[in-house]
């Protein structure tokens, strides 16, 4: 039942078409921009572009490579941002993604602070701080109606496949296999990003080496403060408070018995 | 000042009333307790799973909204005091200075306030140790829930203040922290706030503290009591407290 997309940097070809069909679907306006002195444009991802394909140009054993990943949400399994979102405007879909009801978002920003991917955007930053929250939702308007996300269904390359988790998990292996004796070019350092800090993520890449600073993915994310913060701090706080008030009100009935007033001078 | 309350015969009392607070402490101790009460339910509309459908949307926009601009005014409020009063000021946050005399309050606390035994009790000054914590716990608290809150308000990127965006981007991680040490620190001024309710609005023998809050006056008979060393000096009060012991050891034989 949980849906997946695994990406395949080997693949992408940095057409930008998963950008443009994110935009398009989700009826997001362009950015007004310049040109960065680099391929990659917009500059950030914002509350407008919910996906942006990053450009990694590098030099290793005399030859150029270059590569392109399509950034936007993990949708990690187990989400900080879920943890830490105080309205349940971020929810784990039954389909396994992390999907997002705007309406429901009250613009608190921790999400953009507890995400390890820095992926959700405040909209707007006011003195009142009334920016609501933004990331890509997986097309959860697409996906259970059963229909391809809007990314995966325009990728030319088919760099973007969508399906069942499980199944892209054992069609990984077997690309992996592949890359690392393949022709025409063997990436023996080939890996699968699926971290598993944050339980594993329904979106999944392949990189062509094992060195994910050079395609700008944190080496161990994790909401280990999420869990602090919700699993810990926050019962025991309530333990205390309710501690607090039984034992006052204990401290009331057994005061009243102890002490008479007509002695209280 | 004297006044007498019509009783029964035998239940006229006299009470003669001596000054404890100034019209400016009780100004400020009303206007931290009106920005503190709705600080903290905003706060515990964010942080409480059950309230949830109250931190949604519109509604959460303006608990949110309630909360900062509260929080200005808690955080200007001991500045402000202190602008006004600095003598008294610095004389109050003295008297919350810690001393030996407070261990024997904290030995003693709890036949004191649920049996209502005082003679063991060490003499007291103007605050006396429960008052101290609970300054001591407001004093820390204030500092950290008002630097954690600027940063966390602050810290996501610049923030348009008038003409001015005024602001930074702070590291995740530091962010983080942030939320964490403002709960915390919630927590423990939240606790200390209903026991501070609890003395003040249900203990039978704390009941000059809301009058004390009113007026700004406290009964003599209450102050040599519970203030002793306020009331009759240090030397005099550690007397009648060696005397109260050496009677009461002698009473119950020992």
């Amino acid at each position: 039942m949980a849906k997946g997309m695994l990406i395949d940097v080997t693949k992408c070809m940095g057409c930008r078409g998963c950008q443009v069909a994110c935009k398009e679907w989700n009826d997001l306006p362009a950015e007004t921009t310049a040109c960065l002195g680099c391929y990659d444009n917009p500059e950030d991802l914002s509350p407008i572009t919910w996906n942006r394909v990053e450009f990694y140009e590098y030099e290793q054993d005399g030859q150029v490579n270059w590569f392109f990943r399509p950034v936007r949400c993990m949708h990690c399994l187990d989400a900080p941002c879920v943890k830490v979102c105080p309205t349940g405007a971020l929810y784990k879909h039954e389909m396994g993604f992390t999907a997002y009801d705007e309406s429901l978002c009250n613009g608190c920003g921790y999400c953009t602070q507890f995400c390890p991917f820095d992926i959700p955007r405040l909209k707007e930053t006011t003195f009142l701080g009334k920016g609501k929250s933004s990331k890509c939702t997986f097309c959860q308007d697409r996906v259970p109606a059963g229909q391809v996300p809007a990314c995966a269904k325009t990728c030319p390359p088919g760099a973007i496949q969508f399906g069942e988790r499980e199944e892209l998990l054992e069609k990984a292996e077997a690309r992996l296999a592949h890359l690392r004796n393949g022709a025409p070019r063997p990436f023996p350092e080939a890996v699968l990003y699926n971290p598993s800090g944050v339980g594993g993520t329904a979106m999944m890449y392949i990189l062509p080496e094992n060195n994910l600073g050079r395609f700008n993915l944190p080496e161990a994310p994790s909401g280990a403060l999420a869990n602090v913060w919700q699993k810990i701090v926050q019962p025991l706080g309530g333990v205390a408070l309710g501690a607090t008030v039984l034992g006052l009100i204990a401290a009331f009935f057994v005061t009243r018995r102890n002490i008479r007033m007509e002695e209280v001078e | 000042m004297t006044v007498r309350l019509k009783g029964t015969e035998r239940d006229v009392v006299t009470i003669r009333w001596i000054p404890k607070y100034t019209v400016m402490e009780r100004v400020g101790h009303w206007l931290h307790t009106a920005t503190f009460v709705p600080l903290a339910v905003t706060g515990l509309i964010l942080y409480v799973p059950p309230f949830q459908s109250l931190a949604q949307g519109q509604a959460g926009h303006f608990i949110r909204l309630v909360h900062r601009v509260t929080a200005i005014v808690f955080g200007l409020l001991p500045i402000l005091y202190f602008i006004i009063e600095p003598r008294r000021f610095v004389l109050s946050i003295r008297e919350f200075i810690f001393d030996k005399d407070d261990i024997g309050w904290v030995i003693n606390a709890f036949s004191y306030y649920l049996m209502g035994r005082h003679t063991a009790m060490p003499p007291q000054g103007r605050f006396n140790t429960g008052e101290k914590m609970n300054g001591l716990i407001m004093c820390v608290t204030w500092v950290v829930l008002g630097v954690t809150g600027l940063l966390m308000w602050f810290g996501k990127g610049a923030v348009p203040v008038g003409p001015l965006r005024i602001g930074f981007v702070m590291s995740a991680g530091l962010f983080q922290w942030m939320v964490l040490i403002h709960d915390v620190a919630m927590i423990a001024a939240v606790a200390m706030f209903l026991v501070h309710l609890y003395l003040a609005v249900a203990h039978p023998l704390m009941w000059a503290g809301l009058v004390s809050m009113r007026f700004g006056v406290t009964s003599a008979a209450y102050a040599a009591e519970h203030h002793a060393r306020w009331y009759y000096g240090p030397k005099r009060a550690r007397r009648l407290y060696e005397e109260a012991k050496k009677k009461g050891a002698s009473e119950t034989g020992q």
